[in-house]
């Protein structure tokens, strides 16, 4: 285990070195890299030493960018233009987008060096990292145990430290699952505050692009960069980010959570033990903790995965082999290539959602289930909508600790109970931050749920929170 | 045995300058293959439709005018179906029972019948705004026998407005009749160039008392509306007079042989996995009514009204509306004349007939003179300055050669000195004087011919010349 600085602290300073910085990268990716298998492209090193000149010389020339020279990963499902973008699949495993993702246009805008593209869950479909047509990736923690996913190679390089900034996505815990098991910190911001343009999309009205990162001060930091009104969005807001300079940690005294019992009760002992003793010590220095029943937590999950999957199966009819052609066909007509791309490029769990998104989207399944499903959602939006106005949700992020390789694969269900705790803020539209409460024996992170807009309330929250654990800066390497 | 038809009809919204959700141009036509194409309406993975405010607006126009009931938003539903042609696999449209809400529902278009100058009524069922596809060709025959597929997405995203008639429409030449008014209501707002090729599509359905409901695809223009729904009338009919059985199927318009074909005889009813697109928010109508307002201001069936209250007979009024150009030309110079009705011959006859001859499109402004010259021909036309013989054969071939001309350089001489040219005629031509006087009234028309030669490019009235000659060889 180890603990860096603040990167937000080094470039306001100007302290921040991006040669020095990259070697290191460097030294530990060829030291991790080959086992963690974090990443599905990097970026030719010499390249990269060139890039991290460059922005050394605009930070010795003064002209530096908010920034300058910082070490980025980016999850593979993010467009970066003429970079190949698999997100995690087969299907696309030649595909090279054209265009920037409008998050990508952002980094490189503020001077950040991206260093790669990170491996993934197939098309953000799964909670470990394992579905990936790249090989699983493995938690820099405990290389026994997966990373959580789908933003598992996100996760996995800052848990190893390669880069001091990522970007995930974030369709139902992508972003704060491993974000739990890998100690580091993640945001799912609030719907349409952070464009989808450029995004891969697993199941759009869900999903967001989100910032990680080794403390909340560094996400803030990143997070000012890529949010913001995309008028290329039709789901983007206007907002306005906070001010990552000025965020302050939050009086305890002016601190209301709320716990829903139902997560704690799901949660097993470790989690629910390290979970608590961040409450008590909350509680200890002034902060009002509330208990509440929420009755919906049973409805959640399966209102989130019908809508996810239907959505899914509609975003994924796209991929038919003929324009995202990459494998040596034996098809002789369009109708076989179809078939036989689909049959022989996607993967198991990609194909069950497609499946099961198709069904209920059917004449005669669609009331029952895609319909009802978004019944729900409203319900439980509404009734988050209500909580969340008065104080901060906080619960485990995860209800268990990080699973062992293979452990969750199966049975489906096992797979998506890992995301009891995080599904509801995509359903309610609302921002959630992880942060890591402990390390010891293994990751446990703690997850803030706020109102709409609500990121300042979190990230202040966030540094208090900070200040209680010590685990700011984090790593395992 | 009366048919029953019923209509949709897709058509371009080729003016709205941009396609639906992207940037790319809605009028493609001349461009190479797959060079108006953006990741957006290629489909690519990640690229975001945002819609265009004019296509939405002109399609809100278009309720307006089929007087439709308009929803407070307009609700993008995805419509599922593989197809080399469609990028995503599926297409952006709007479905009402999928939580999607088109922009019109239960209207009416009120269009004109040419054949006996009859108002008809069509209620309109509904109209969608949605995406066309790209266009695919199969080198060795069809979807399913071709190794081959072109694909070209030029048009892939062109704004298209789905119109659908209730079966409210009572013949084939009615329904010739519907689609033209529809397309002319829809150029008036700006929405389509309706002769641009591939503008529109018409799918048909039509069916005769006893007989099932046939559906007519691929119909390419107004003319073959009618003869589609035509042919297909005496088929059923025939089948039926035999005793047989009109099944309910789907059929192919060859427009090349001139026949319907079956398409597919059992018609499985498709799964489209509809769901309202979660990447497009209902577009709020209320805010855009006022600008689509605007655009319907000016209707085919106001102008028509307004040009028969002058006084117009309806089949002249109706010639000048089908011309856009005739029609803003016509208001302009109204308040200048003091017959109108002179004034909308010259337009919608005379110079309108011009044109045809002349091989040039009435639809072209720049092919159309200036109101005020247009307004100045008719005053002087009012005044008898100049007889129609002149005003048809001279001035106005003048004028489509050269619309911007003033109108002194298109106007004939008058023709001075008529009595000599009288003489000389009479004196040149004894034969036919003499013919004349011995009661032979065939040799004055020639006579009168023979002088409007002589006088060449100079105006004359052939009444006065007969006048004169008749003075000349003394009564007959
Ligand atoms: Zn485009």
């Amino acid at each position: 285990m180890k603990k860096r600085g603040s990167l937000a602290q080094q470039l306001a300073s100007g302290v921040y070195n991006p040669v020095e910085r990259l070697e290191e990268a460097l030294y530990l990716i060829s030291r991790l890299e080959e086992e963690v298998n974090a990443f599905i492209t990097l970026l030719p090193e010499e390249r990269l030493r060139e890039e991290a000149r460059e922005a050394q010389r605009r930070i010795l020339e003064g002209k530096a960018r908010p920034l300058e020279g910082v070490l980025v990963a980016v999850k593979d499902n993010i467009s970066v233009r003429g970079l190949r973008a698999t997100a995690g699949s087969k299907m696309l495993s030649c595909y090279k987008p054209p265009y920037n993702a409008h998050v990508v246009e952002r980094l490189v805008d503020a001077g950040a060096i991206i260093v790669g593209k990170t491996n993934m869950d197939e098309f953000a479909m799964g909670s470990t990292g394992e579905y990936s047509a790249y090989g699983p990736t493995r938690n820099p923690w405990d290389m026994g145990r997966v990373p959580g996913g789908s933003s598992s190679g996100s996760a996995a390089t800052l848990a190893y430290a390669a880069v001091d900034l990522a970007l995930g996505s974030d369709t139902g815990g992508s972003i704060r699952l491993p974000a739990a098991f890998t100690a580091t910190v993640g945001l799912k911001p609030t719907y349409g505050a952070v464009s989808r343009r450029g995004l891969i999309p697993y199941a759009n009205s869900l999903e967001q692009i989100g910032p990680m990162a080794r403390s909340v001060r560094d996400l803030a930091f990143l997070y000012s960069v890529i949010a913001g009104r995309d008028p290329l969005d039709a789901t983007s807001i206007d907002y306005q980010p906070p001010d990552p300079y000025t965020l302050e940690p939050r009086d305890p005294e002016a601190v209301r959570l709320c716990v829903p019992e139902e997560i704690i009760d799901a949660s097993e002992a470790p989690v629910k033990a390290a979970f608590e003793g961040l409450l008590s010590r909350l509680e200890a220095q002034g902060a009002t903790i509330e208990y509440f029943r929420a009755p919906w937590t049973s409805l959640v999950l399966p209102a989130y995965y019908t809508i996810a999957m239907a959505e899914a199966a509609s975003n994924l009819a796209r991929y038919d082999g003929s324009l995202y052609p990459c494998h040596d066909s034996r098809a002789r007509t369009w109708e076989e290539l179809n078939v036989e791309a689909r049959t022989r490029l996607f993967g198991p769990e990609v194909k069950r959602r497609i499946a099961m998104g198709v069904l209920v989207l059917s004449e005669g399944y669609r009331d029952e289930y895609y319909v009802k499903a978004a019944k729900i959602r409203r319900l439980v939006r509404d009734r988050v909508l209500g909580i969340v106005r008065e104080c901060i949700i906080g619960q485990p992020t995860s209800p268990v600790l990080p699973p062992r390789l293979g452990e969750r694969l199966g049975d489906p269900l096992q797979l998506y109970a890992l995301d009891i705790s995080t599904v509801t803020a995509n359903l309610a539209g609302v921002p959630a931050l992880q942060l890591p409460v402990s390390v010891e024996p293994l990751p446990v992170g703690a997850q803030l749920m706020a109102r709409p807009r609500g990121e300042v309330d979190l990230f202040e929250l966030g540094l208090l929170v900070e200040e209680i654990t010590g685990l700011a800066g984090v790593s395992a390497f | 045995m009366r048919p029953v038809i019923g209509l949709e009809v897709h058509v371009q919204l080729t003016g709205a300058g941009s396609k639906l959700f992207c940037g790319c141009k809605a009028d493609y036509r001349g461009m190479p293959p797959n060079t108006n194409v953006c990741p957006v309406c290629l489909g690519l993975p990640g690229a975001l439709p945002v819609p265009n405010r004019r296509a939405v607006v002109q399609a809100l126009a278009a309720a307006m005018a089929l007087k439709c009931r308009i929803p407070g938003a307009i609700v993008f539903t995805r419509k599922h179906y593989f197809y080399p042609d469609l990028p995503k696999n599926y297409q952006i449209t709007q479905f009402e029972r999928a939580g999607g809400a088109p922009v019109c529902t239960s209207g009416v278009l009120e269009y004109l019948d040419p054949a006996g100058w009859v108002w008809r009524r069509a209620r309109i069922r509904r109209i969608n705004l949605e995406e066309d596809p790209g266009r695919s060709v199969y080198p060795g025959g069809s979807i399913v026998s071709s190794e081959e597929v072109l694909v070209d997405y030029n048009r892939s995203g062109v704004p298209l407005l789905e119109i659908v008639t209730e079966p409210d429409i009572p013949s084939p030449r009615a329904a010739r009749a519907f689609v033209e008014y529809l397309l002319l209501t829809l150029e008036y707002i700006g929405a389509v160039n309706p002769r641009l090729e591939g503008a529109f599509r018409v799918d048909a359905n039509i069916s005769l008392p006893g007989g099932e409901r046939v559906e007519v695809k691929n119909i390419g223009s107004t003319l073959e509306v009618e003869r589609a729904l035509e042919y297909e009338y005496k088929r059923q009919r025939l089948i039926l007079e035999r005793g047989g059985r009109v099944e309910r199927e789907t059929r192919h318009w060859d427009a090349h042989r001139r026949m319907t074909k079956p398409l597919r005889h059992k018609e499985e009813e498709a799964e489209y996995l509809y769901m309202p697109d979660p990447d497009l928010p209902p577009v709020l109508t209320r805010p855009l009514l006022g600008e689509a307002e605007a655009l319907v201001a000016t209707s085919p069936r106001r102008l028509l009204d307004e040009i028969t209250g002058d006084g117009v007979p309806l089949e002249v009024a109706w010639s000048i509306v089908q011309a856009r150009p005739a029609a803003s030309l016509y208001m302009e110079a109204r308040g200048r004349v003091r017959d109108p009705r002179v004034l909308a011959r010259l337009l919608g006859v005379d110079y309108k007939g011009a044109l045809r001859e002349a091989g040039r499109g009435p639809h072209d402004p720049s092919n159309w003179p200036p109101a005020e010259t247009m307004a100045r021909l008719a005053r002087l036309v009012e005044e008898g300055e100049y007889p129609p013989e002149a005003v048809r054969g001279l001035i106005i071939p003048g004028l489509v050669r050269d619309p911007q001309a003033s109108l002194e350089t298109v106007l004939p001489e008058k023709a001075e000195g008529l009595e000599a040219v009288v003489d000389e005629v009479i004196r040149a031509y004894p034969r036919a004087v003499q013919d004349y006087m011995s009661g032979k009234r065939r040799a004055l028309d020639y006579l009168v011919g023979q002088v409007i030669r002589r006088l060449g490019r100079r105006a004359v009235d052939p009444r006065e010349v007969r006048r004169l000659l008749e003075e000349r060889l003394g009564g007959g």
